[in-house]
């Protein structure tokens, strides 16, 4: 799971001062281990490039073209692809729906990831501490929304959210408090509070494996030392799971850019939700309503440059600090 | 969606996970379309043809018409009509390479198809022998140039709904006019309901609406397409439905989901302008309403007036590709002018028929008892025959929905004026078919 595992497997090297013999049998071994790899790996390689190397070449490659039509009214005649150049891109970044869309989902989740990562420390650091009971059933409890697909969830929500129809709502109103879900300057937080229903409990799990992994002795020593409950989670478990900390980070600042299904789902009941709300659901306009594949490539390939950006930066900002500290 | 594992392997974003669909799209691309040339069925010989369609029971004409026609033999494939995604699967099918032979496709998209190439033209094949079997106007939707792309199904002419128990408990008029229509929602939201809700994003309605009022969006001029959203008889409409909002006389809230379902079902909104196709939606998500709701001609702009408009309605067109374009085209007449096929599409609720003959009015009354015994459906044939007949569609009308449901949404948001609205929307769809590679002039 984190990088120290991985770092610290040593590569087998043949031994040196073997008779020549045996090295040549070494080295038909080798080779014959290398064909068996190689036959392991290929169908992975071969799926990979497929279903992941392909479409984004070809999105690319989409993306640097545009469509032309001729004859009378552009009906009729045949139309044609022609190289655009960054036509598309550049028609995409002088879209300020495609733009707000993207304020939208830093915004999202420079709230939403903090948010939900410390929550999910904290139900994990108090699963796994010394007087915690009920570990199984509240462990299950809260990983169970994970397991409800993102549409699903929604449409839950939504439920919750419909004025007249939410228990919520009608609670709310019969206190005197006007709430609504989805008006323009709530929906947004509606959402994220499906998003951090549903991954919660899923980041928390991760961080609870990577905290079993914490070995005996340090708790040991801590407790001879006289170490509270609180200097342990603050001194020992916290920085030992700074590996998965960073990897849960790096999956919801991706997921985050990649917002798609609960404002899909949302829409119909929520008319603040436009066609742009997120990176995402614009470029699924663009390729599905307007029929501008091209222009949604453009918009595709940006959306994955920008959570590169974020993703790498993240690592590097986090790393950098690792560095200075250690 | 967030968070996943899975999405390790995507960190180079949503480009993948789209750019999957587009592959598939892209593997029958490159100029294959002279490999299947259309044919013609040698006598005796046995073909099966593909329909792509939405509409509840299509599969029972559909049956009737395989039973008497053993060579060829039609199998419907129901496709989502939810949000536009059946018009999403057919065009990626079309640039696949790989689509069926027909398809239900409404009146407004039809252009969107044509750049497509996605249609056949149906002239060559003497479609224009059938033309007076329809109502001139519906046929003339699908007719472009010279070309003749679908045969019209069903047109949706527009109503209004109303609650009759309630209009008459809280001494309400059925309104005649658009003035009185104000009046009724000033009085009904004294009683603590509201008339309506002007559903920002539904910008089917409000072309339909403009339409009454005299707009023409679309128009062509030689090889030239007009686009003209902000002309007067629209801003008339905006500035109208803009006045009811401000004045809070009508709700906001999208329609044709469960919180405006709700709505109907209490009695908290009265009323809809609607279209002919809306006895079923009524009937089937507010049943406990039955026999109060009535039906009433579309208010007019001029009192006495008898001008109406168009909301849905739907062809039968025949795919470019289709190989056997002779038996689908018969099929596609067949379907739309039979009258035991139109028997069988009243009995599913399809809309109001496109065909002249074949059925009576009343046959269309399917929910009378919902309507207190009201013959109703003699008002939307009425209104059918008011229809402005000249009102034409011009290309990305999806998109152009699109565009109207985005600056509705953020003029409601920001107090802006509808007039804005127009104003930008007619801007944007200028460009987006100046992006499509299309000839466009705004017709201001």
């Amino acid at each position: 799971m984190s990088r120290d595992t991985l770092s610290r497997a040593e590569p087998v090297t043949p031994k040196q001062r073997a008779p020549q013999r045996r090295q040549r049998r070494a080295s038909r071994t080798e080779a014959r281990n290398r064909r068996a790899a190689a036959g392991f790996v290929l169908p992975f390689l071969a799926l990979f490039g497929l279903c992941f190397i392909a479409p984004i070449v070809y999105a690319v490659h989409q993306s640097l073209y545009k469509t032309e039509r001729t004859g009378p009214l552009g009906l009729g005649g045949r139309e044609h692809e022609a190289f655009a150049g960054l036509a598309n891109y550049a028609h995409a970044l002088s879209d300020d729906r495609f733009l707000t869309g993207f304020g939208r989902v830093l915004l999202f989740g420079a709230v939403q990831i903090p948010l939900m990562i410390v929550l999910a420390t904290t139900l994990a650091l108090l699963l796994e501490s010394a007087g915690a009971r009920g570990i199984t059933f509240f462990r299950s409890a809260f990983f169970l929304p994970y397991g409800v697909p993102g549409v699903i969830a929604s449409i839950l929500w939504g439920f919750l959210y419909v004025p007249g129809i939410s228990p919520l709502v009608k609670i709310a109103d019969s206190i005197g408090w006007d709430v609504d879900f989805l008006s323009r300057g709530t929906v947004l937080w509606s959402i994220a509070n499906i998003v951090t229903w549903q991954f919660t409990g899923y980041n928390m799990l991760v961080l609870i494996a990577q905290l079993k992994a914490v070995p005996g002795e340090l708790y040991e020593a801590a407790r001879i030392d006289g170490a509270t409950a609180w200097q342990v989670a603050r001194h020992i478990k916290l920085p030992l799971i700074r590996p998965a900390l960073v990897l849960t980070c790096v999956f919801s600042i991706i997921g985050t850019l990649q917002l798609f299904a609960e404002p899909m789902v949302l829409r119909p009941l929520a008319s603040s939700i436009d066609s742009g709300f997120t990176p995402n659901l614009h470029a699924y306009s663009e390729a599905f309503v307007g029929n501008n594949q091209h222009v949604a490539a453009a918009e595709a390939v940006l959306l994955a440059l920008v959570a590169c950006v974020l993703s790498f930066g993240f690592l590097r900002l986090v790393g950098g600090r690792a560095k200075e500290r250690g | 969606m967030t968070s996943n594992p899975m999405h390790r392997r995507t960190v180079l974003g949503g480009a993948a996970a789209l750019a999957a669909g587009f592959a598939l799209a892209g593997c029958g691309d490159s100029g294959d379309s002279d490999g299947d040339a259309p044919r013609e069925r040698k006598k005796g010989q046995k073909i099966n043809l593909t329909f792509w369609s939405w509409v509840p029971g299509i599969d029972k004409p559909v049956d009737l018409w395989n039973r008497q026609n053993p060579e060829v033999q039609v199998k419907v494939e129901k496709v989502s009509a939810v949000n536009g995604e059946q018009y999403a699967k057919m065009h990626a099918a079309i640039k696949a390479g790989n689509p069926p032979d027909l398809g239900q496709i409404e009146f407004p998209v039809i252009p969107s198809f044509l750049l497509d190439n996605g249609l056949l033209d149906l002239a060559p094949l003497g479609a224009a022998r059938h033309k007076d079997k329809f109502f001139g106007w519906q046929w003339q939707q699908s007719v472009f140039g010279k070309g003749i792309y679908a045969v019209p199904q069903a047109s949706g002419p527009m109503g209004l709904f109303i609650r009759q128990d309630l209009f008459d408990k809280w001494g309400v008029q059925v309104p005649g006019t658009w003035d009185d229509y104000e009046a009724a929602a000033r009085a009904i939201r004294k009683k603590g309901a509201w008339i309506e809700t002007f559903a920002p994003t539904n910008g089917n309605r409000f072309s339909g609406l403009a339409w009454q009022a005299g707009a023409k969006w679309y128009g062509t001029h030689g090889d030239t397409w007009i686009v003209n959203i902000d002309d007067e008889p629209t801003r008339k409409v905006a500035d109208y439905w803009e006045s009811l909002v401000k004045q809070k006389l009508v709700k906001t809230i999208p329609d044709r989901q469960n919180a405006w379902y709700k709505d109907l079902q209490t009695g908290a909104i009265p009323a809809w302008v609607g279209a002919s196709w809306g006895d079923a939606l009524l009937v089937g998500n507010a049943p406990g309403t039955k026999g109060k709701w009535r039906a009433a001609p579309l208010p007019q702009w001029k009192a006495g007036g008898k001008v109406f408009a168009n909301w849905g309605g739907s062809t039968t067109a025949v795919f470019a590709k289709a190989s056997y374009p002779k038996d689908a085209l018969d099929f596609a007449v067949w379907l739309n002018t039979d009258p035991r096929s139109i028997a069988l599409l009243i009995d599913g609720g399809y809309g109001f028929p496109s065909a002249k003959k074949g059925y009576a009015t009343t046959d269309l009354d399917v929910d009378k008892d919902f309507f207190g015994g009201q013959a109703y459906s003699k008002i939307f044939a009425d209104a059918g025959a008011h229809v402005d007949t000249s009102w034409q569609w011009g290309p990305g009308v999806d998109t152009l929905y699109q565009r109207l449901g985005d600056a509705f949404t953020d003029a409601l948001a920001d107090g802006s004026s509808f007039r804005s609205v127009l104003k930008k929307v007619q801007g944007q769809t200028l460009a987006d078919l100046k992006g499509k590679g299309l000839k466009v002039e705004s017709g201001g």
